[in-house]
């Protein structure tokens, strides 16, 4: 058989082209047969294939237990669910932002006329731009509690500093966020405060000025400020924490969720009287009060306050881990 | 933190974890009952306080004196705080720089390996004392009412004067009964018309005198005005 690169002489070049052509073509279905027989060989039909093609090249597989079935320490309690509400709020805005930003127009003198429009005139206008509105503010309140219980309960302590660090730069750009949005009303209030907050920007040491008449984009507040403001409120500000967000969740994943560390594992292996007495409370689930007794080092754990703090909060879960777990181990 | 506190911590960790649940369906079904009741204060605040438009912007009105968004109030009562005009960057820029810079570099300075908030007096009695100075100077800032009004009763004869003074910023600086900056920057002008004369107000008006600024820009007829109520201030 002629290969296609091997010979080329100048007077055959299109006999040379075709016989090319149908070497690629016999190459092609030659591919195509081998790749049946692979497929064959691995027994998938089409849908299973696919979803096999798209794991052998993502590990999605992999990536869907590392999310999903990762297991949340012992003790974790509803103050664990702050962070993923402040990345609910995240959404939110997210979406809201992109409807209120199909009838906003940032220009100086069409910006107010706009907000007029949407908040009168656009069906359940006034309610979606409350909805960001108050969103900003319910995000900065929900981001402190967060930070209150990551801070209370040590969990910015090795191995997770960075993390914390990460947090403090979306807190940053959160507020970033707040002044490069209070500007795109344009009223006098949100006018004059932007002002204001130039002006603080303007008396910082060294980039301050520099910073400001960034911001300010001329010698006045204008048409450019209202674009500035709004390209970093609508791109650049959450474009980074979308990014920062994530690399927050790929670490909570890689190094799991703090437990509240009142709550101790220290015991003999086996013994589990913490979960026996919140299952014996909920299920009393008989075998398993023989094994607890066989643990000597209950009396220096602190774990009294445990059970008191578990069983009023999840009882129903509590009893139905406790069985899942028995059943499948 | 050592070395050896560090493996402990891990090990433990990893017991805890072990006896822990998996993240479905019990984890995401408590942020659910979580995100549902957000999502559900959110539609309320939404519907009851709704989004009103102020006033449009007016560049050419150099007086009306901004109030930041409430998260703000206790950088903006810092301000307050801190008078000395020279000391201005430092509550502007230096307080929250430091702060934000002690904050993003917490877990480096603070290197105990304790984790329990009630053995740990040190770290947690500041932060509790940092919350409530936050919550004090955010509730100062939000109880100085709106920078725009007096409601001091006054004769009708000055209520122009009245309207334009609270218009014009005064009251950032300076408090007039009720409202106003009370421990703010300028003195109180409750009884300001027993101690200066109407002339000594209308000059002060025009000069600004010390850190205070002019008020020429008002116009002669405002500043008369303006100068006429303060002086029936006693």
């Amino acid at each position: 058989m002629k290969r296609p690169f091997s010979k080329k002489p100048a007077d055959a070049a299109a006999d040379d082209a075709l016989a090319g052509q149908a070497v690629v073509e016999m190459t092609r279905s030659e591919k195509l047969a081998k790749h049946k027989e692979l497929a064959a060989h691995h027994g998938g039909e089409a849908g299973k294939d696919l979803a096999g093609w798209v794991d052998t090249r993502t590990n999605s597989t992999g990536i869907y237990t590392a999310m999903l079935s990762r297991k949340v320490p012992k003790g974790t309690n509803w103050f664990y669910t702050l962070g993923s509400s402040v990345m609910f709020i995240f959404a939110m805005q997210a979406i809201t932002g992109v409807f209120l930003s199909m009838y906003y127009t940032p220009s100086a003198t069409q910006a107010y006329a706009s907000i007029t429009h949407l908040t009168n005139e656009v069906f359940l206008g006034e309610f979606v731009r409350g909805l960001h509105k108050w969103g900003g503010s319910l995000m900065i309140i929900l981001i402190f509690l967060h930070m209150a219980r990551t801070f209370f309960f040590g969990a910015y302590k090795y191995p997770r500093e960075m993390n914390w660090v990460i947090g403090v730069v979306l807190l940053i750009l959160t507020m970033v966020m707040g002044l490069t949005g209070y500007l795109l009303p344009f009223d006098q209030r949100s006018f004059w405060a932007t002002i204001v907050a130039n002006n603080i920007t303007a008396s910082g040491p060294v980039v301050g000025p520099y910073l400001a008449d960034f911001l300010r984009a001329g010698p006045d507040f204008s048409t450019t400020t209202l674009s500035r403001f709004y390209a970093l409120h609508m791109l650049v500000v959450p474009g980074l924490m979308a990014a920062l967000i994530g690399a927050h969740l790929f670490l909570v994943v890689k190094l799991g969720t703090t437990a509240p560390p009142w709550v101790r594992a220290a015991r003999p292996e086996g013994a589990r009287p913490v979960e026996t007495v919140a299952a014996g409370v909920a299920t009393a689930d008989s075998e398993e009060v023989p094994v607890a007794s066989a643990a000597p080092a209950e009396a220096e754990a602190p774990v009294e306050a445990e059970p008191v703090e578990a069983a009023p909060e999840e009882p129903a879960e509590g009893s139905g881990t406790d069985s899942g777990e028995e059943a499948s181990s | 933190m050592n070395s050896r506190e560090k493996e402990d911590y891990l090990r433990e960790y990893e017991q805890l974890k072990k006896k822990g649940k998996p993240f479905f369906p019990y984890a995401i079904m408590k942020d659910s009952v979580m995100f549902c009741f957000v999502a559900a204060v959110l539609v309320i605040m939404s519907l009851v306080m709704g989004a009103e438009q102020g006033p449009k912007a007016d560049p050419t009105t150099t007086t009306y004196t901004p109030r930041p968004e409430w998260y703000f109030f206790f950088l903006f009562e810092l301000l307050r705080v801190i008078k000395p005009p020279a000391l201005t960057p430092l509550a502007t820029i230096g307080v929250p720089t430091i702060c934000m810079v002690l904050l993003l570099l917490l877990p480096f300075y603070d290197r105990n390996a304790e984790r329990i908030p009630w053995k740990r007096p040190i770290a947690t009695t500041t932060a509790v004392l940092i919350i409530i100075a936050m919550a004090y100077l955010t509730y100062l800032g939000a109880s100085s009412g709106s920078p725009t009004e007096i409601e001091l009763e006054t004769n009708p004869k000055y209520e122009q004067g009245k309207q334009i003074t609270a218009q014009s910023g005064c009251l950032a600086c300076h408090a007039i009964g009720e409202n106003g900056a009370h421990g703010g920057l300028g003195p109180e002008l409750t009884e300001i018309g027993s101690t200066l004369p109407r002339a000594a107000i209308k000059q002060s008006l025009i000069a600004g005198p010390g850190i205070m600024p002019s008020f020429e820009g008002l116009g002669k007829k405002d500043i008369n005005a303006v100068a006429d109520y303060l002086a029936s201030l006693d």
